[in-house]
This record gives structure tokens, sequence and C-alpha cells, in this order.
């Protein structure tokens, strides 16, 4: 988001641009057809080449992006999405940014990619290799944004919003100033759900507004 | 952290046999899991590896785990228990695909948990985030116990990976030496169990006194030269906790004889102020366990504090890392207060508890 027309039409999109209320978190949507930020199509894609399209989109020079695994650019996009849309986020203390990411699929695809590398083309790609840990999308967003804080990969086999409140609940316990939650899931179809917390929402009611906002946002 | 929470009731699972005590005791004079095994490698190398002398599947294990706790076994079904899963690539007996499920799904059948197990997969820090994680929903009143189970098996997946990133010692590993050529990798299952109640335990538990999980922000597949993260971690709970490690205090280690690992922790200790006290690293005993490599090893630091033994760290001769460590040559019978347990993994994860006398 480095042309400054940008963040006034996507102001236009989306209320929340200014400091989010507390009912209503930020959040990001990236489907196979499209980003939505709180719900409303913020950018068009198509399935082929689409996670590019979105990092043109953003205007963003990080090469390391290219090399990066599927899981890996989407945690990135989803992230780099929620600073576009809330410059707040990148004013915490690096050490109280926590992060809690979740999927049904665990790293699926770039474990096939590995399997495929030494069962089929006869040699164990390490470049492969390194992403075949569901952890890793964080260690990237992590790099990315030089988070020091905590990170927590849980595998669900479906979204299950009680457990995920209680687990930001407790990273907002251990300190935390904000918490990113996110759905990353690209197994069958990309989906792709993205978060931003403060210790202002209601914490309580956590897990219906996020049940709420997930099924709200779902195409 | 507002309620004491008591941890105790480790069991293992590996190579070295069954029980904490067992394996503690194998520990003590200085068995090792770790032998070569024939055809290991992806071009049919000999590789040593912390493996079972028949194969034993993930299912089994956790079987195993579970049938041998020594808890209540009315506490497994109670709707006050949860059960957490430490993996780092689940139940791969039928493939890659869906191995997370599988595992969930076993660990589900053995425990016959009222709750679905919360499964968790940080790379080499899981064991102890999951221990730690397990520690904060007790003492945020979410639940009154948690069964920590962590599990992890060989599979080629993991050896030719591992290979590729030229990490696979010649030999036995060699934390901390100054010939050290790598990992040894392995395979193990291990369950402790946390609890808001001292009753529920027939061995006195010990206390899980304080917790921390960081990232290094640096490099997915290295550590941090500077041992960011985990010099961050390790500080959060001694000034949360107000305490000051001193001569009654060991620290078990990751020391998983990479060279920089190994260095990085080295200077993460020294950063902290910890390089003085004794450590260790059991990663020549079991060989690098993944998953279940956080949970063994504290079980092992449990059994450290209640029988005031530090095991000595098999394969260390010479000095060799960038900063000087304390690192225990042989088993150095002491009185123990705190034990320290940390953990470094892929990710750039890092991860720490401190444990202590209830």
């Amino acid at each position: 988001m480095n042309q400054p027309s940008k963040p006034s039409q996507l102001s236009k999109l989306s209320p929340l641009s200014k400091p989010s209320p507390p009912s209503k978190p930020l959040n990001v949507r990236i489907t196979n057809t499209g980003v939505y930020l709180n719900g409303r199509l913020l950018l068009p894609i198509t399935a082929d080449d689409s996670l590019t399209a979105i990092y043109r989109h953003l205007e963003t020079d990080y090469p390391k992006f290219h090399k990066m695994d599927e899981l890996s650019k989407s945690a990135f996009l989803g992230v780099e999405l929620l600073k576009a849309h809330d410059p707040l986020l990148s004013t915490y203390n690096e050490d109280k940014v926590s992060l809690l990411f979740c999927n049904c699929s665990s790293c699926d695809s770039s474990d096939l990619k590995f399997e495929q590398s030494y069962a089929v083309n006869g040699s164990a790609s390490p470049s492969h290799f390194v992403y075949t840990l569901p952890n890793i999308m964080m260690g990237e967003v992590a790099i990315r944004n030089k988070w020091y804080g905590e990170q927590q990969f849980l595998f669900q086999p479906a979204p299950d919003f009680t457990v995920i409140a209680e687990n930001l609940v407790l990273l907002f316990n251990n300190g935390a100033e904000a918490c990113i939650f996110a759905w990353v899931d690209i197994r069958e179809k990309r989906d792709v759900f993205f978060v931003l917390l403060t210790p202002q929402h209601d914490i309580p009611s956590l897990a219906s507004a996020l049940e709420k906002l997930y099924i709200t946002t779902h195409d | 952290m507002n309620r004491p929470v008591y941890i105790g009731a480790e069991y293992l699972c590996t190579p070295l046999g069954r029980g904490a005590k067992e394996n503690f005791a194998q520990l003590l004079l200085g068995h090792s899991a770790v032998r070569p095994v024939a055809n290991a490698g992806f071009n049919q190398e000999t590789l040593h590896l912390g493996a079972f002398a028949q194969p034993c599947s993930f299912d089994e294990l956790i079987g195993d785990a579970f049938a041998n706790l020594d808890i209540d076994p009315e506490l497994l079904t109670s709707p006050k228990t949860r059960v957490m899963l430490s993996t780092t690539k689940g139940d791969l007996t039928n493939g890659i695909e869906g191995a997370m499920q599988r595992a969930m799904e076993s660990v589900q059948r053995h425990s016959r948990s009222f709750h679905p197990p919360l499964v968790f997969s940080n790379a080499c820090i899981t064991g102890v985030s999951v221990l730690n994680k397990a520690a904060e929903y007790i003492a945020a009143g979410l639940c009154e116990h948690v069964i920590v189970v962590g599990c992890d098996v060989l599979s080629p997946f993991v050896i030719y990976g591992f290979q590729s990133l030229f990490a696979i010692a010649d030999g036995r590993c060699k934390p901390y030496d100054a010939h050290r050529s790598g990992i040894n990798l392995g395979e193990a299952c291990g369950a402790i169990v946390l609890s808001a109640s001292r009753s529920i335990f027939a061995e006195p538990p010990l206390i899980h006194a304080g917790g921390s999980v960081t990232n290094d922000a640096n490099h997915i597949s290295g550590p941090s030269r500077t041992g960011e993260g985990l010099h961050r971690s390790i500080t959060q709970i001694l000034l949360k906790k107000n305490i000051n490690l001193n001569k009654a205090s060991y620290t078990c280690a990751h020391g998983t004889a990479t060279r920089f690992n190994d260095d990085m922790e080295s200077v993460a200790f020294t950063r902290s102020k910890l390089s003085e006290i004794p450590v260790n690293s059991l990663k020549a005993y079991f060989g690098h366990t993944l998953g279940a490599a956080g949970v063994i090893e504290t079980a092992m630091a449990m059994q450290s504090l209640r029988q005031d033994i530090i095991p000595a760290t098999l394969g260390y001769e010479t000095p060799g890392t960038a900063e000087p460590l304390n690192v225990i040559r042989e088993n150095l019978a002491t009185q123990l207060e705190f034990v320290l347990k940390t953990a470094s993994g892929f990710g750039g994860g890092n991860a720490s508890l401190l444990l202590t006398r209830s």
C-alpha cells in the first residue's frame, strides 16, 4: 500500500480502516475468486496465479515471497492485507504480537511436493523439505515483520471457535498487544481467513463473534 | 498464573524402554537408543537412528502411553480434562496425506477423552510449547487437568529431508562437542499430566513454574546467530517469575549437535547469564524425536529433579561452542531446586519452561 490513493479507495469499502470498533475485528478472507475485507469484495481474482495477483496489488517488494510455498504465501498476504488496513498493526511491541494459525490439512500440499522430489524425481529437495511443517508460515510472517512473539499452530478437522477463542484468550493472558488468528487451508480449495484482535475486543464473546465472521464472510 | 500447576505422572515409551524411571536409569548407565540402521538413508546408506528394534506405529505408541499412564482412568474421560498432542508429522502409517487427522483420531480413541484432543504442531519446540499451553489452560481455569502426549515416528520422509539439509551425523551425535557433525533422528512417545490438584498423582508431583514461547524472526530453517528468540524466551520466564537461577539449577537444553544449533544456544545461554549453571543435552540417548522430544526430555528433567541427579551429556568430550558452557560430562549428583527445559526449532520457534518442587 505505497500509493496514497489506494487506502482512501479502500476506506470507502471499509468503515473499519479507522481504529476498529471493539465488536467487529478487522478481517480478511482470500478465496479462489477474490479478496474480501470485512466481508466486502476488495479484489476479484482468477484461479490462475491468483496469489501473485494479490501480491502485485499490494505493491509490496519482498522477493522472498516468490520462494515460499502456497501456505506461506497465503499467510504472508493475509498479514500484509491486515497491515494495509490497520496501520496500528505495525506499531505494536515486537515481543507482543502473537499468532494462532489453524487448518485441517497441515502442510499436506508441500509434503506431497517433497515426497515427489525423492520418490519420483530422484532427489530429496531441501527447498521443499523446509516447508513441510505447518508452523513455517508463521515463521515467514515473523521474519517479514520482525515479530518475536508467541506462535501456535493448531490442527483442527474444522474450525472449532470455542477452542480458538480459548487459545486467543491465553495469548492475551501472556501479554499480547495484538493477536492474529488465521485459518489457512489450501488443500481442497483456498480457505484463508485472517482476523486481527486486540485486548479491547470482547474476549468472552469471541467464540461466537469469530464464528459469525467466518460464516458471514464464507462464500 | 493464579494457581499452582502440578506436573507429574510422566511416562515414556522409547527404544530404551517403557516408563520414566526405567528410561532415566538407562541414561544414568550411559545406554543409548541410537544405533546403526542399515539401508536407512536415501542412497541405502547406514544411518545412526534412535529406532525401535521392532517397528512401532504411531497408533501403537499412543495406545501404549494411555494404557500405562499412572492416573485414575476416570480422569481421562472427565469433562474437566483436556488431552493435547504434540507432533510434527502425525501418523504416517498410511502416507503423508491426512496424517494429522489420523494422529488426532488415534489420540481420541486411546484416551477416550470427553473433549476432542488439541493437536499442536510447532516443529521441534512443540513438546515444550504444549506443556506450557497445558499449564496456561489450568492456570486460567479453562480446565482442571491436561494430559500432554508427544509422539513422532521415524519415516523415510523425515530422514531424507534431514539428509537433504546435510544435517545428519556420521555416527552417534555429539552435542556441544567440537567434533559434532549433526543430528541423529529418533522416535518415541511420552506423556505427562498437569493438574490444578496435587491429589490426583500417585507419586508427589512437581510444579510447572512458568513457560514462554517466542520466535527468532530470523530464518525458517536456521537458528538466530544471536540466540534472539531463546534469550527472549528464557528472560521472559525469569523476569515474570522474578527468579534468579542459582547453583541449585540445571538447564536441560535442546542440544541437537548441529553446529548452528549448539552455537546459538551457547550464545543465548550466555546472554541470559546461564553459562555457569550445569547444562546437558539428551539427544545422544534418544536421538532427536521431534514432536516427542520436548515431552520425553521434560520427563527426564522431572526425574532429575526427583532424584537430584543430572545425566551426563552423552557424546560430549571436547568443548566446542561459540560461547563456553558448563556442559555436564559425567552424571552429576547435586541438589536441584529448578530445572529449565528449552527447545528451539524450524520456523524460528523457541520455548522454555521451568520446573520446581512442590
